[in-house]
């Protein structure tokens, strides 16, 4: 590991001074729990870590009307604990709740897993489907991305290095919306995607729906919207298995996975069909309710 | 009966709990020494080749380093390895794995030592690699070792197997495939060695039989054993893979090297690479029955990877061949077996020791035939179960306790398999969760067979305060044996356990016991501690005879007391004896127990080490939900059934039974070290997949099965392999119980699970049309 300076940011101007005096140079450390792999990995290449853990004014979930805020030094273990997420972003907490294991998820933060741009991201895919959007700022502007702006590839987002994710912004759940998240791991928890999918549907009648919104994780560079599934949801009557399998199946024609040590290509593609169908299915056993 | 006793069979907490649990206990990475320097080793960057040349001036000449060493530092023989020692401590000329060693530095610091690694300049010249054992066997395969790439093959005939296939009513023949089993144990290879003050070097590196260790290491080093001390214990976790030699060689290289203590903790993914696994086989079976379902005749072929170097790959294969037809009878057979060298890393000794592959394949060839004729699963085993008195498959007469019937009596009450028809359903709300009931058979050598010396050991000693200390060269990795020498001595002494202590694995200190392998710790040990406590009790008597003015004959002893016959007031206490010794200026005695571990009469030809003369006998139940969109496979309860003569410790039994079952789990359903020509794939846990607590099954039933074994201490066996080796095939069987699909490779991954799913659906179709 090598030799790296620390150095302790106490409120948010502080850290973007920090980050805009040292540029290129600099990474942010919340959690750490990406960043310490990173660096015992000897991958980082930046040689001044700025830990922003101490920043509580970045930390915390609040309400604005039917706005939820979620600052991005909140962890994970914040997001399921939360009675609000609860109630009005059910699908964002199910995706949280896979993520790692308990201590993975005291420490880790909505932030971190945003910024570290990891493929198989847990919460991204919620965020997708929830129409997130990222306030990022830096010392000299601030500016909203939607999360499907944020990325560019594998590890890379449209933050700049002198720029700082300091608010997550998602509007809550319809009542007529509902949702699933579902991954597939090698095991039931410390278990990264080989591939993961969330859902959200408006029911608008029966067997019907005015939107719906699906993303797939780890089977493309990013995390990505299934445009063909949403628009067979929302044109078709969905009233039978045999009709979600048909739409399930349309995955092959949006998701480009790779194979690595966790799973091949051709499982992953089965598996953004199965997984898509197995949630669809059970909501429709359910009659489509929550 | 059941004779009254105050520790044996009962719930007697671990000894050593709670320093581990606070994290008091110091283990060998722990250790520091003041002015101590730091060990690293470089490795080799390519799976097979030659050593052209190999420059250390620039790692030697930056500050802080203290020694670079290679092969020419070697002073005695450049090898080790428990059987054959052909793996160099520090590769000359021909690197066979990409892990091997080449050379290593002593430095101030790790990263000092660490840098100057990266400055030693080595030549390669690439070879063409080797990557499995049946074309490593092929005659225009490159060659690994001089001699060519078997490292040896054991082939035993029983009968006339012809006539026994064509006697069969039905004939299973298929291939299975095992995989790469880590250790995973928690601490990795590490410790420190030093000079004493006496001259002594001494090593402090967790491992699993001392004496061997200073042996091997007295060759290497070309100095007498008597001036190398191994500390051994305590070891945070071992399972085989702290058997043979690791770091220790090198570190004690460094030490001599620089005069001062040095000190190594290999990182996870060192050590996946450089060490130890269990062998990856393949095995062809093909198994005759007749339609009463006997097993007339079986042939089995196996081919087990190697790895680069010998370490114990053939005496692992030879138990593989000894327990190839599982506890069965049967009367016509061909084993035919291949150790064969390749340069996929090295594999050794792992808990079950060749037994957990051939088990797989024999326990699914069960399942299919009990269902190919109908008949019951438990029924089948029992009507070809081995007993007392018969022959085995390779032509020993059973003579010591066998539970075969007994642990499946036991297993068939048992509330899963009982239920397993109910339990055997699919999901009715998610009708694509499917659920099997699955059951497997195994049995297990306890020792290390005809030809190898086999014995036990142990010291006792009486302190002044009274009570004792036991001192024998195994040690405890996790399984438990401290807590039970200090039980087997408390109860032969009648002393409270409070008063004894138990000193491990420590050659200036301890008896010599063997290895702490092969079920062994417990037996050999432990009826070592009696042999030592009964001289004790005997020295013990004479010395309190005059003060309790009567002859050793009638003398008495319970509680920490010795007393007269039917007077038990008229009494003196240990203490008291401990003190008369001290006063009549005589040393506290030490007395020292022995054995020769009981062997069976004959020596199979040609096979190395077998037969072997006890054997635990387990049977293991999974029920299992299959998720057939995805082929995820969870385990939801689990249960063994296990012989392992009369149970010392019941908190222990139930430990090594739960910790068995889920080792046995891992290696069903998630674990194996993928090498793709000679290169690691996946060298630490975020990729290496073992359980997690949420993988494990909510509820492990243990069912004791109390078979006395008259020779054991106490009439004990040992259970330490057994509980983990029958376990997957157990769950494979349930799945294919819940799914229908047959699976003939572990581990059975989500990805494995679900391409079997399809391509069985494929075939019903196919049959379909
Ligand atoms: C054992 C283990 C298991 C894991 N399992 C999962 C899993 O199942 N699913 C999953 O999705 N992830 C998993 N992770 C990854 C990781 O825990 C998550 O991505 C976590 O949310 C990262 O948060 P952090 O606060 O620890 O990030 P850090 O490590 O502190 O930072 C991660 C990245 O984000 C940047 N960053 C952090 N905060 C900000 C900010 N406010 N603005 C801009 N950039 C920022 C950092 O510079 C860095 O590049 C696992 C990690 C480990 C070690």
């Amino acid at each position: 590991m090598k030799e790296i300076n620390y150095l302790s940011a106490s409120n948010t101007e502080d850290a973007l001074s920090l980050l805009s005096g040292f540029g290129e140079n600099a990474k942010i450390i919340a959690g750490g729990t990406d960043i310490l792999v990173r660096l015992k990995d000897n991958v980082i290449k930046e040689d001044t870590l700025i830990d922003i853990s101490g920043v509580r004014e970045l930390k915390g979930i609040y309400e604005d009307k039917d706005i939820i805020h979620i600052l991005p030094l909140t962890t994970h273990t914040d997001i399921i604990e939360s009675p609000v997420i609860c109630k009005h972003l059910p699908i964002l907490r199910d995706a949280v709740k896979s993520i790692g294991s308990p201590q993975i998820r005291n420490r880790g933060t909505i932030g971190g897993n945003i910024a570290n741009a990891s493929p198989a991201g847990d919460s991204i895919p919620a965020l997708y489907v929830l129409s997130a959007y990222v306030r990022v700022k830096s010392r000299e502007k601030e500016r909203m991305v939607s999360i499907n702006e944020f990325y560019k590839g594998p590890g890379q987002t449209v933050l700049d290095s002198n720029e700082m994710i300091v608010d997550i912004v998602i509007p809550h759940m319809k009542e007529q919306e509902i949702g699933f998240f579902r991954k597939v791991g090698q095991r039931n928890a410390i278990s990264i995607a080989i591939a993961n999918v969330a859902v959200k549907l408006e029911v608008s009648g029966e067997n019907r729906f005015s939107n719906a919104s699906v993303a797939f994780g780890a089977l493309a560079p990013t995390v990505l919207r299934a445009k063909l599934i949403e628009n067979a949801l929302l044109n078709e009557v969905c009233d039978s298995p045999e009709k979600l399998l048909y739409i399930s199946k349309l995955s092959e024609r949006e998701v480009s996975p790779i194979t690595d040590i966790r799973g091949s290509a051709s499982y992953r593609i089965e598996m953004s069909t199965n997984i898509l169908y197995e949630g669809l299915l059970l909501m429709f056993l359910k009659g489509w309710k929550r | 009966m059941k004779e009254k006793t105050n520790y044996i069979g009962h719930k007697v907490n671990r000894l050593d709990a709670i320093e581990k649990v606070t994290g008091e206990i110091k283990y060998m990475s722990d250790l520091y020494f003041p002015d101590m320097l730091y060990g690293k080793i470089l490795r080799s960057k390519y799976p097979h080749a030659l050593i052209r040349r190999i420059e250390t001036s620039k790692a030697k000449a930056v500050e802080g380093v203290h020694a670079v060493i290679t092969w020419e530092d070697v002073p005695g023989f450049n090898g080790f390895g428990i059987a054959t020692p052909d793996q160099p401590v520090l590769s000359k000329d021909h690197i066979r794995y990409i892990g091997e060693a080449v050379a290593a530095v002593a430095a101030k610091s790790e990263e000092i030592a660490e840098k100057a690694c990266a400055l030693i300049e080595v030549e390669y010249e690439e070879l063409p690699i080797v990557d499995n054992p049946i074309d490593a066997l092929k005659e225009n395969a490159p060659k690994i070792h001089e001699n060519g790439n078997l490292c040896l093959h054991t082939e035993i005939k029983r009968g006339n197997i012809e006539k026994g296939f064509q006697e069969s009513a039905l004939i299973v023949e298929n291939t299975y495939y095992t995989g790469r089993q880590e250790h995973a144990f928690l601490e990795t290879e590490g410790g420190v060695a030093h000079i004493d003050t006496d001259g002594t070097l001494v090593i402090q590196v967790g491992s699993q039989y001392p004496q061997r260790d200073q042996l091997q290491l007295a060759r290497c080093l070309g100095i007498n054993p008597q001036k190398i001390r191994v500390i051994s214990y305590p070891v945070g976790g071992a399972f085989g893979g702290k058997d043979e030699l690791t770091i220790q060689p090198i570190l004690a290289l460094l030490t001599l090297k620089t005069g001062k203590p040095v000190k190594m903790v290999l990182s996870r993914e060192e050590s996946i690479i450089s060490y130890w696994k269990r062998h990856p086989f393949i095995m062809h079976y093909k198994t005759g029955i007749d339609k009463e379902g006997k097993i007339v005749a079986q042939e089995v072929k196996i081919y087990e990877d190697k790895g680069a170097y010998s370490s114990l790959g053939g005496p692992v294969l030879n138990l593989a061949v000894e327990h190839a037809c599982g506890p069965y009878r049967v009367e016509n057979v061909h084993i035919d077996g291949y150790a064969a060298f390749t340069n996929n890393g090295v594999c050794g000794a792992f808990r079950g020791f060749g037994v957990p592959q051939v088990t797989f394949a024999m326990e699914t060839q069960m399942d299919i035939i009990s269902e190919k004729l109908g008949i019951d699963p438990i029924r089948l085993r029992k009507i070809n179960a081995l007993q007392k008195g018969d022959t085995t498959p390779i032509g020993n007469k059973l003579t010591t306790s066998v539970g075969t019937l007994k642990v499946l009596e036991s297993i068939e009450e048992c509330n899963l398999w009982k239920r397993r028809n109910e339990l055997s359903t699919q999901d009715p709300k998610k009708p694509w969760i499917k659920r099997g009931v699955g059951l497997a058979l195994t049995y297990q050598g306890t020792g290390l067979g005809v030809g190898l010396p086999d014995y036990g050991g142990a010291k006792l000693e009486l302190r002044e305060d009274g009570g004792f200390t036991v001192k024998i060269g195994t040690v405890d990795y996790g399984q438990g044996i401290l807590t039970a020498y200090a039980q087997i001595v408390a109860e032969t002494m009648r002393c409270p356990i409070e008063k004894v202590k138990v000193t491990l694995g420590d050659t200036a200190l301890t008896a010599d016991c063997g290895p702490t392998s092969a079920s062994r710790g417990v037996y050999t040990g432990g009826k070592a501690s009696i042999i030592a406590a009964e001289e004790m009790i005997q020295l013990m008597k004479n010395v309190a005879a005059p003060l309790l003015q009567a002859s050793a004959d009638f003398i008495d002893y319970d509680n920490g007391f010795m007393f007269l016959k039917g007077e038990p007031l008229r009494k003196v206490s240990y203490k008291e004896i401990a003190n008369k010794f001290i006063d009549d200026g005589k040393p506290l005695p030490e007395t020292e127990g022995y054995f020769l571990m009981p062997i069976a009469d004959i020596e199979i030809k040609n096979a190395f080490g077998l037969p072997h003369h006890i054997f635990a006998f387990s049977a293991h139940v999974a029920y299992v939900e299959v998720n057939t969109l995805t082929g995820e496979t969870r385990v939801l309860q689990g249960a063994e059934a296990v012989d392992g003569g009369v149970v010392i410790n019941k908190q222990g039994y139930e430990g090594q039974v739960e910790g068995g079952f889920v080792m046995g789990l891992g290696y069903a359903l998630m674990e194996d070290v993928i090498i793709d020509r000679g290169q690691f794939k996946n060298v630490n846990f975020s990729t290496y997949i073992i359980p997690t607590v949420k993988d494990t099954p909510f509820h492990i039933e243990s069912i004791p099965v109390i078979n006395p074994e008259d020779t054991g201490p106490f009439k004990a066996k040992g259970i330490a392999e057994t509980v983990m080796v029958a376990t997957a095939p157990a769950i494979t069987n349930a799945i294919y119980r819940a799914t229908g699909t047959r699976l003939y490779r572990i581990p059975a991954t989500p990805e494995y699970v679900y391409k079997r799913l399809k391509e069985v659906e494929n075939e019903k179709a196919h049959k379909g049309h």
